[in-house]
């Protein structure tokens, strides 16, 4: 029996952020959400009937035609579009595209209603395991996949059996102010993007006024190229767990969420399960699991907060930021599914052992999800410091047969391109700041010498069109007319095509109210800078 | 009083002031266009950027907050570099070369001075445009003619914030953003209480108020005059918009103390009636049961007979005076001083009081 609308809403009214997952089980009830369905969540949540609509509307995967939810959708990536995913959708009947949906390091990733597949083009579609990261090219010291490979991991004997929990019955007995300490000491910083120390954010919601405080678990992975938060919620979901815990700990918070993308639909069911597993170890907080529908944007701290407020998820002005006013003004210690996978190893071995992870003076170490033409594409721990060019020619093997590497991506694609004469560049962010790029969340794509980098940098433009929030004016218009100019629209002087391109890219960078916007012009400067040739070839027009 | 330095000077601040308000109190003329003195700042249209020493990039001044010894530029050829191209990018959205009637809204020219003020034409940076308008709205007070929209979102932000209604949201994303209604629908059948408070915010005249549109082609110059709506108890201020001897329209005073810039379906559009040819334009009196034109003494006369003896017979307390709200002020002042004065009573009453 499919339960009644007001089951729905019974269900989900008096919970803490009960706007996505209520429309998430209509969705799936009915297939898609009906005006009907609209107007009852409308009514249950007591959220106006328009703002419902318009909210609805901003993420991709609500469908609001019958049969929406079920609609096949195939990766067009930048590494899926090289493996033919416009093919595979011609093939596929009633196909739809979506963004980068993190499988870079497989076949072309495939949703169908709630089903995560993989095909390739003439092969059949079939569900496949996140593949676990390849022991270490390197033979280094590793800390967020140093138990990952170790059988049985993801169940809570598994973990309890290669050292799990530990580091939060450590941490109790040391107790909030020297747990900030060690963690201060190590040097971990924020690995989804921004890099902020992680422990001044726990001390900063710690000593602010309010509460109850919350910690956010950001599973939203939805950078282009990144793949490595999957990687740990799937094998490792305990050690998330365990860091959101210690976490809590640290900043005295009550009560957690995990903010997991829409993409990953297995790895709802996975966390919840290993919560409900690891109970008697989180004793009075409670981590609740949201999952997304479809925007790069909930990935930024701020939107996510907005989304799981049941918002629109547009990004919010800061200050105040969210270790003073966060999830529904509380304070709230937003971090990335690696950061918080980074404690339990570091508080287990130590803050001088994690530092000493490092190279050259840089501490500790960092995923990278690496993919695109290299022999060995996949997620790789790297000490910091380590030179690219290591990463991808002795770990992953380079080149395939009789190609040479062009271009990389960083930071997904948010960093832009780096070229050849940039591979002999150190992974860690002073270094790659000097080169105008970043290390971000850690997604590199890699491009050789068969590839149309214009093309690769269009498709990059047109991503950050499609996921533009829309909220300010530089990077709303920006990013489509940047987009318009890569795909042969706009003026035809290349002069002026190159000033205009330009002045919207110093614009953009300099002004935009968050990251999406001050990053995506990379793509065009790195371009016009590394490439000088391949764009006067695509702008001498007959 | 704590103390900032703006563009050289000392200037005083108090504790939750933006940078955008400690510097047009200073007389500066950053320019805005998301911004509306009533509604919480969104940061929208990136205009009103300021550099702050210390700070990486500009920061946007209507959602900075002024703090002690801050060291801040509100000009500079790069912060003019920034704000020219997105006068030129939020030009480019929309079609060129559309004039915009003061008659739309109180602030509908606020885009067009600040391209003229930038040199902007609107071919720099051409490319698709974002708005959709809806001509088939078919509603007869508010124009949504979206071509226009530059999504500011003050129309959706004042609805919510000022008026409560959340009626119309935002759509979709990015370029393809848009203002709506529940379901895409027509304001009428939606939470919309015609108030008309979008129309008056909005700064490029997307919004228009259908009503004064009419008046586009009359003759003589636009003239406001202050008043206070007659309609109701709240006492909105407004403004009567004139040409010549024509009203065209009424705006809300947005810095009525009563109202702060907000009116009601009745004070923003039911105007009309006072030029209406239906109106009498002579005093009328029943002779045989009809109704027939007469002179004002004549009128007068049998009125204050017909008063006269109700008191008369059934004592000043029989009479009742209600004042209509449509009538001028000075009318009803006069209704209450003849029902005080002629006939000794208390018993006088607007329509306006309840
Ligand atoms: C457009 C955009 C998308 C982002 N997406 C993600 C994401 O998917 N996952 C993530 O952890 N951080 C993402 N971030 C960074 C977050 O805003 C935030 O800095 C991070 O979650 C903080 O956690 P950390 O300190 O542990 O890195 C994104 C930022 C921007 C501007
Ligand atoms: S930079 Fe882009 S994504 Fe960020 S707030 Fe502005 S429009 Fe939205
Ligand atoms: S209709 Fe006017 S007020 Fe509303 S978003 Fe568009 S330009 Fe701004
Ligand atoms: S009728 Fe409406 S506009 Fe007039 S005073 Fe009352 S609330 Fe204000
Ligand atoms: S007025 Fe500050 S961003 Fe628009």
């Amino acid at each position: 029996m499919q339960p009644t609308d007001s089951e729905l809403i019974q269900r989900w009214q008096g919970e803490p952020a009960p706007l996505l997952p209520l429309l998430h089980a209509f969705h799936e009830r009915d297939g898609y959400l009906s005006d009907d369905a609209l107007r009852a969540v409308s009514q249950g949540l007591r959220i106006p009937l328009a703002e419902l609509f318009g909210t609805v509307s901003f993420y991709h995967h609500f469908s609001r035609e019958p049969g929406g939810h079920g609609v096949t959708r195939v990766c067009s990536g930048p590494i899926c579009k090289l493996r033919g995913s416009d093919e595979l959708i011609e093939e596929l009947e009633g196909a739809h595209s979506m963004a980068c949906s993190g499988r870079c390091d497989e076949p072309i990733g495939v949703l169908r209603g709630g089903e995560a597949l993989v095909g390739h083009v003439g092969g059949e579609l079939g569900a496949q395991p996140t593949p676990l990261p390849a022991p270490n090219p390197g033979g280094v010291e590793e800390c967020c996949f140093r138990s990952i490979r170790v059988e049985g991991r993801g169940s809570i004997e598994g973990y309890r059996r290669s050292g799990g929990y530990r580091a939060l019955e450590k941490a109790r007995a040391m107790g909030g102010e020297a747990l900030l300490g060690e963690l201060e000491a190590s040097g971990l910083a924020g690995r989804g993007g921004a890099g902020f120390p992680t422990a001044r954010k726990w001390r900063a919601v710690r000593e602010a006024p309010g509460g109850p405080k919350t910690v956010v678990c950001n599973a939203d992975e939805g950078e282009p190229g990144c793949f490595k938060d999957r990687a740990l919620l799937d094998h490792d979901p305990h050690a998330v767990i365990e860091g959101i815990a210690i976490a809590a700990l640290a900043t005295g918070a009550t009560r957690a969420f995990i903010y997991l993308r829409y993409e990953y639909p297995w790895i709802q069911e996975k966390l919840e399960r290993a919560i409900v597993e690891a109970r008697d170890e989180l004793g009075e907080l409670a981590i609740h699991v949201r999952r997304g529908a479809g925007a790069y944007i909930c990935g930024e701290e701020t939107a996510l907060l907005s989304s799981l407020e049941g918002e629109h998820p547009f990004p919010r002005n800061r200050p105040p930021y969210p270790v003073t006013c966060g999830f529904e003004g509380t304070p709230t210690a937003v971090n990335n599914v690696e950061t918080l996978a980074s404690v339990p190893p570091i508080l287990d071995l130590g803050a001088q052992w994690y530092a000493g992870l490092g190279l050259a003076g840089h501490k500790g170490t960092k995923l990278i999800s690496l993919s695109g033409d290299v022999r060995r594409p996949g997620n790789y721990e790297v000490p910091m410091g380590l030179p690219l060019d290591t990463l991808l020619h002795e770990w992953a093997g380079g080149p395939l047969e009789g190609r040479r590497i062009e271009a990389v991506t960083m930071a997904g694609l948010s960093g832009g391109f780096l070229g050849r004469d940039d591979f002999d560049v150190t992974l860690d962010e002073p270094a790659l700041r000097a080169k105008g790029s970043f290390l971000g969340a850690g997604g590199i794509m890699v491009f050789d010498d068969s590839r149309d980098i214009f093309a690769v940098a269009r498709e990059a433009m047109a991503f950050f069109a499609d996921e533009s929030c829309g909220k300010c004016f530089p990077c709303r218009i920006g990013t489509r007319r940047l987009t318009e100019r890569l795909s042969g629209e706009g003026p035809t002087d290349p002069s002026i095509w190159k000033e205009e391109v330009e002045a919207i890219g110093r614009t953009m960078s300099q002004v935009s109210a968050c990251g999406l916007g001050i990053a995506a012009p990379l793509i065009t400067t790195s371009l016009m800078r590394l490439f000088p040739d391949a764009v006067d070839a695509h702008l001498k027009r007959p | 009083m704590s103390q900032l330095t703006l563009d050289g000077r000392q200037v005083p601040f108090e504790e939750g002031e933006t940078l955008y308000q400690v510097a047009r109190r200073e007389g500066n003329s950053i320019p805005t266009l998301c911004y509306d003195d009533r509604l919480a700042p969104l940061g929208a249209c990136r205009l009103c950027v300021v550099e702050v020493e210390g700070y990486g990039r500009p920061v946007a001044s209507c959602t900075t907050l002024a703090e002690e010894g801050m060291v801040v530029r509100s000009s500079s050829p790069a912060l003019e570099e920034h704000r020219r191209t997105l006068i030129d990018l939020v030009q480019s959205e929309n079609p060129t070369g559309v004039e915009v009637d003061p008659l739309r809204g109180a602030q509908a020219t606020e885009l067009a001075k600040l391209a003229e003020r930038y040199g902007s034409g609107g071919t720099r940076f051409a490319g698709s445009t974002s708005g959709r308008s809806r001509h088939d709205d078919p509603n007869p007070m508010i124009l949504r003619d979206y071509d226009l929209c530059i999504s500011c979102y003050r129309c959706v932000r004042v609805c919510a914030e000022e008026e409560g209604d959340h009626a119309i949201s935002i759509t979709g994303r990015g370029f393809a953003t848009r203002i709506t209604t529940e379901f895409d629908g027509f304001l009428e059948g939606s939470a919309c209480t015609f108030c008309g408070q979008c129309v008056q915010t909005c700064p490029t005249g997307a919004l228009g108020d259908q009503r004064a549109l009419r008046y586009q082609g009359e003759p003589g110059d636009l003239e406001a005059t202050r008043s206070i709506c007659p309609y109701c108890g709240v006492g909105c201020s407004l403004d009567i918009l004139t040409k010549g001897e024509k009203i065209v329209g009424v705006r809300p005073a947005l810095d009525g103390p009563a109202n702060g810039g907000a009116l009601c379906v009745k004070g923003q559009f039911a105007w009309e009636w006072v030029q209406h040819p239906d109106r009498l334009k002579e005093p009328l009196v029943r002779k045989d049961g009809e109704l027939v034109p007469a002179t004002w003494e004549e009128a007068l006369d049998r009125a204050a007979e017909g008063l006269a003896r109700v008191r008369d017979r059934h004592g000043r307390h029989a009479i009742y005076a209600v004042a209509s709200g449509r009538a001028p002020h000075e009318s009803a002042y006069t209704v209450q001083k003849l029902v005080r004065t002629c006939f000794q009573s208390n018993q006088v009453d607007n329509c306006s009081r309840s």
